[in-house]
């Protein structure tokens, strides 16, 4: 029961964290209808910008804000220089350039920082926990809390601000939006340095969760955060944070607690065809 | 020829073959598919098993294969269907992961350690090796480039073609969308597996890890590099994106990033294709050349 | 023989709530020119798209030629004889003007395991096409990609399309939307000729002179049901009909 319990909520960590990466594809998603892959490489790069800030200076603080701007800058160059160019190409144009820019920037990590994994060994400023026997490391208390913190801000933001109608008005047709005076290009730059910034905190995250960074950490994700936003309905922030949730629990508890004979990476996928044979549309998406 | 240039060569051709067959899903008939590396995983895992335990030599095993492939790409062909645009593209990724787990961890398949011991091809007795092999496959991808070049020549391919400009105008055509995007899949599998068929008696070992994700992309990219829907576009495509990483060995360690960067440079720059329409080549190069412009 | 070519009965479809076609019924009888009219949103193009098979009624039955058609797909169902054209413009862009036609030539072809290797490149085939390019005037613009072509050469293209595979019944849908005034004069001309070579014409039309002049008979549709039919001169004074439609003219040409 106690292992069943640990197991959830580790399946919860993971859900958090593959929520937080899927985030930003499915804002890029809803404002570009670009299936913007190399997101997954914005996320090592942020991981290898904290371990590098954190060893220079100390601090996690710091390591979180210069990762988060340095990931910002990085999304809105790859917005500017590489899509918003073959925007008017067809879809596949931009998906092989977004390809390419992952294997470039995984590769620029691998250069400058060696093809060996680095540790990320941060002290929380906070205790472990222990409710009721089950133990709450003081990472999976920061992957929650972050977690929660991020998405009430995101919903905030997206509902609750001019900024958000801006960008909802962007995401159902840019031309449209621009015609009423909304700077859509600006709106859809912003949504490149929201959707990184929240990136470079989940490479952080996962960085200390598992106590490493490599070059290559992006690569199950880049993929796996593809079938979420599927599942999740093109372009629905909600639905792809409810998926990610679910999927996280799903492998832990399938794979790692229940011992299904399964691929675990191929769940992801597995579950999208399911869900497309159900609901073309996926679980929040409109036709 | 180095036996290294042969082994590259050869490898180059079998990957054209195989993107032949993507230009016919993707160029004529206008679907995408980010999973071709999958088809070529099943003709390769379908010609090592028939010839390994089936004991059949390649010749016999050949139309098996490609059978095998047109079901399989027949059965996988059916989300193309329903599904449209970026949900076809996850979709068929999604097929590629699916697949490969399958030869992963299905013990028929050799799970981890994959499948050794295929034979080499015989021809009257002799078994091929070095450049012999790649006549053959040179031989196969004339075959393939002869089929496609006469598919854009009949109506079924003019159908496909419609089909990929306006669904709507097409069917009301008397095309039946089902019948032809099915036809189009079809056929691209079986070049594909025609290519895997190739490659495991060529490798002479074939594991999941051959057909992964990244492949699929590679084979994409060169279809688009090549030039989308053009006869050469294939066979051009597979030889730039197969030559440079050759051409790159003396960097050494930065190999791959400038592979990424000039795949970058040339999809962000020539999104046409190398050959394509307005590319530089076409505009710059062509006019010297020819006197008559097209 | 039943006089009528195409007979649509008590046809109904339901998007939701709404009901876009409600209860319709006319019939278009064999070698006459019947116009659709009603203000934008009365269904017509609904109409349409429910004899050509792009949709299927939620109720009621169509009859062609003998045959019921309705739940048979789009491509069957113009295999029969019954070619249409769209409101906004389907070209196949980037294949030639002769290509487009010769797509719509393959008509008879693509039911067939022989379009798997019939050649649409032969002599013959570029004559009959060239025949039908010939026909609505674009035969000069054979060899251009017929997505460089202006909306009005497009419009003709779609015609030329039609032609080619609606030997019973050509369904027009606002192919006069956009055309310069001398191009409408060719049009309606040509779809005259059209009659004569003993083709049914249904057409969807907004420009009033135009379909008064054309038609044989007419029947206007409002909020998805039929408000009236008859022959042009019984449409123009029909109180109902000057209500709903001609008393708001400027309205539906501003559209």
């Amino acid at each position: 029961m106690q292992l069943l319990i640990e197991q959830i909520l580790n399946g919860l960590a993971m859900g958090s964290i593959y929520a937080i990466i899927t985030l930003g594809l499915a804002l890029v998603y809803g404002v570009m209808r670009i299936l913007h892959v190399a997101h997954a490489s914005v996320y090592t790069f942020g991981a290898y910008a904290g371990v590098f800030i954190f060893q220079a200076t100390g601090s996690l603080a710091l390591a979180f804000l210069g990762s988060m701007l340095l990931c910002a800058i990085l999304g809105v160059l790859i917005e500017r220089l590489v899509y918003f160019p073959l925007l008017k190409f067809p879809p596949y144009v931009p998906l092989i350039a977004s390809i390419a820019v992952m294997l470039t920037i995984e590769e620029l990590c691998r250069l400058i920082a060696g093809p060996q994994i680095l540790t990320f060994s941060a002290k929380l400023p906070f205790p472990d926990l222990d409710v009721a026997g089950v133990h709450l490391s003081s990472t999976l208390i920061a992957i929650y809390v972050i977690t929660a913190a991020i998405l009430l801000l995101l919903w905030y933001l997206i509902n609750r601000t001019e900024l958000g109608l801006a960008m909802r008005a962007t995401s159902q047709d840019m031309a449209i939006a621009g015609a009423q005076g909304i700077n859509s290009h600006y709106i859809v730059s912003l949504t490149f340095v929201i959707g990184s910034a929240i990136a470079a905190i989940g490479g952080i995250l996962v960085g200390i969760y598992y106590n490493q960074v490599y070059p290559t950490m992006g690569a199950v994700p880049a993929y796996k955060t593809l079938a979420l936003i599927v599942v999740g309905g093109m372009g629905s922030v909600a639905g792809a944070v409810i998926a990610a949730l679910m999927l996280g629990l799903a492998e832990t508890l399938l794979i790692g607690y229940l011992n299904v004979p399964f691929p675990r990476d191929a769940l992801a996928f597995v579950a999208m065809i399911g869900v497309l044979v159900w609901r073309s549309e996926g679980l929040l998406g409109s036709r | 020829m180095s036996s290294y240039a042969i082994t590259i060569l050869t490898l180059i051709v079998i990957q054209a073959i195989v993107v032949c067959g993507l230009n016919v899903i993707v160029g004529y008939a206008g679907q995408i598919s980010l999973g071709h590396a999958a088809f070529f995983g099943i003709g390769a895992y379908s010609a090592a098993l028939l010839s390994t335990r089936g004991g059949l030599s390649f010749w016999i095993a050949l139309p098996l294969v490609l059978i095998i492939s047109a079901l399989t790409g027949l059965l996988l062909g059916l989300p193309s269907l329903r599904l449209k645009h970026d949900f076809l593209a996850i979709t068929t990724i999604g097929i590629n992961f699916i697949v490969q787990a399958i030869f992963l961890y299905v013990p028929f398949f050799g799970g981890a350690l994959g499948i050794s011991g295929i034979p080499r091809i015989q021809v009257f007795g002799e078994a091929l090796k070095g450049a012999h092999f790649l006549y053959l496959c040179l031989f196969f991808l004339g075959v393939v480039m002869a089929i496609c070049w006469l598919f854009t020549r009949v109506f079924a391919g003019l159908a496909c073609f419609a089909l990929r400009e306006e669904e709507a105008a097409a069917t009301s055509m008397g095309i039946s969308p089902v019948r032809f995007k099915l036809l189009a899949f079809m056929l691209g599998t079986v070049f594909a597996g025609l290519g895997g068929a190739l490659y495991a008696h060529y490798m002479r070992f074939v594991s999941a890890d051959d057909f992964s994700f990244p492949l699929s992309v590679s084979f994409l990219a060169m279809l688009v590099l090549g030039g989308m829907g053009s006869l050469l576009g294939p066979l051009v495509g597979a030889l730039i994106l197969g030559a440079l990483p050759e051409l790159f060995r003396p960097l050494a360690e930065f190999r791959i990033l400038f592979y990424a960067l000039m795949l970058l440079l040339m999809i962000r720059f020539q999104p046409g294709g190398i050959l394509g329409e307005s590319s530089l080549i076409r505009k710059r190069l062509f006019p010297l050349f020819l006197r008559r412009q097209p | 023989m039943n006089p009528a070519l195409l007979e649509v009965k008590d046809l109904s479809i339901h998007f939701g709530g709404l009901r876009a076609v409600d209860g319709v019924n006319f019939a278009v009888n064999r070698g006459e020119i019947l116009g659709l009219l009603g203000p934008n949103g009365a269904g017509k193009t609904v109409t349409f798209n429910l004899i050509s098979g792009v949709y299927k009624p939620t109720s009621g039955e169509i009859w062609f030629d003998g045959k019921r058609i309705n739940g048979l797909p789009s491509y069957a169902i113009a295999a029969l004889g019954l070619g249409r054209t769209f409101q906004i413009v389907k070209p196949f862009s980037t294949l030639t003007v002769l290509e487009n036609v010769l797509v719509a030539r393959g008509i008879t072809r693509y039911p067939a395991p022989s379009c798997l290797w019939t050649s649409w490149k032969s002599r013959q085939e570029a004559q009959a096409a060239m025949a039908l390019l010939d026909r609505v005037g674009l035969a000069d613009l054979a060899q251009r990609k017929a997505g460089l072509l202006p909306l009005g050469n497009l419009r003709r293209l779609e015609i030329a399309r039609a032609l080619a595979v609606g030997h019973k019944l050509l369904l027009l849908d606002e192919s006069f939307s956009g055309l310069r005034h001398e191009e409408i004069s060719q049009l309606e001309a040509l779809i005259r000729t059209i009659q004569q070579a003993g083709i049914t014409v249904l057409l969807i039309e907004h420009n009033m002179r135009v379909s008064m002049a054309l038609c044989d008979r007419i029947v206007v549709m409002e909020y998805g049901k039929k408000l009236a039919e008859g022959t042009p001169a019984v449409i123009q004074q029909d109180e109902q009909v000057i209500e709903a439609y001609l008393g708001r003219k400027g309205e539906s040409d501003a559209s």
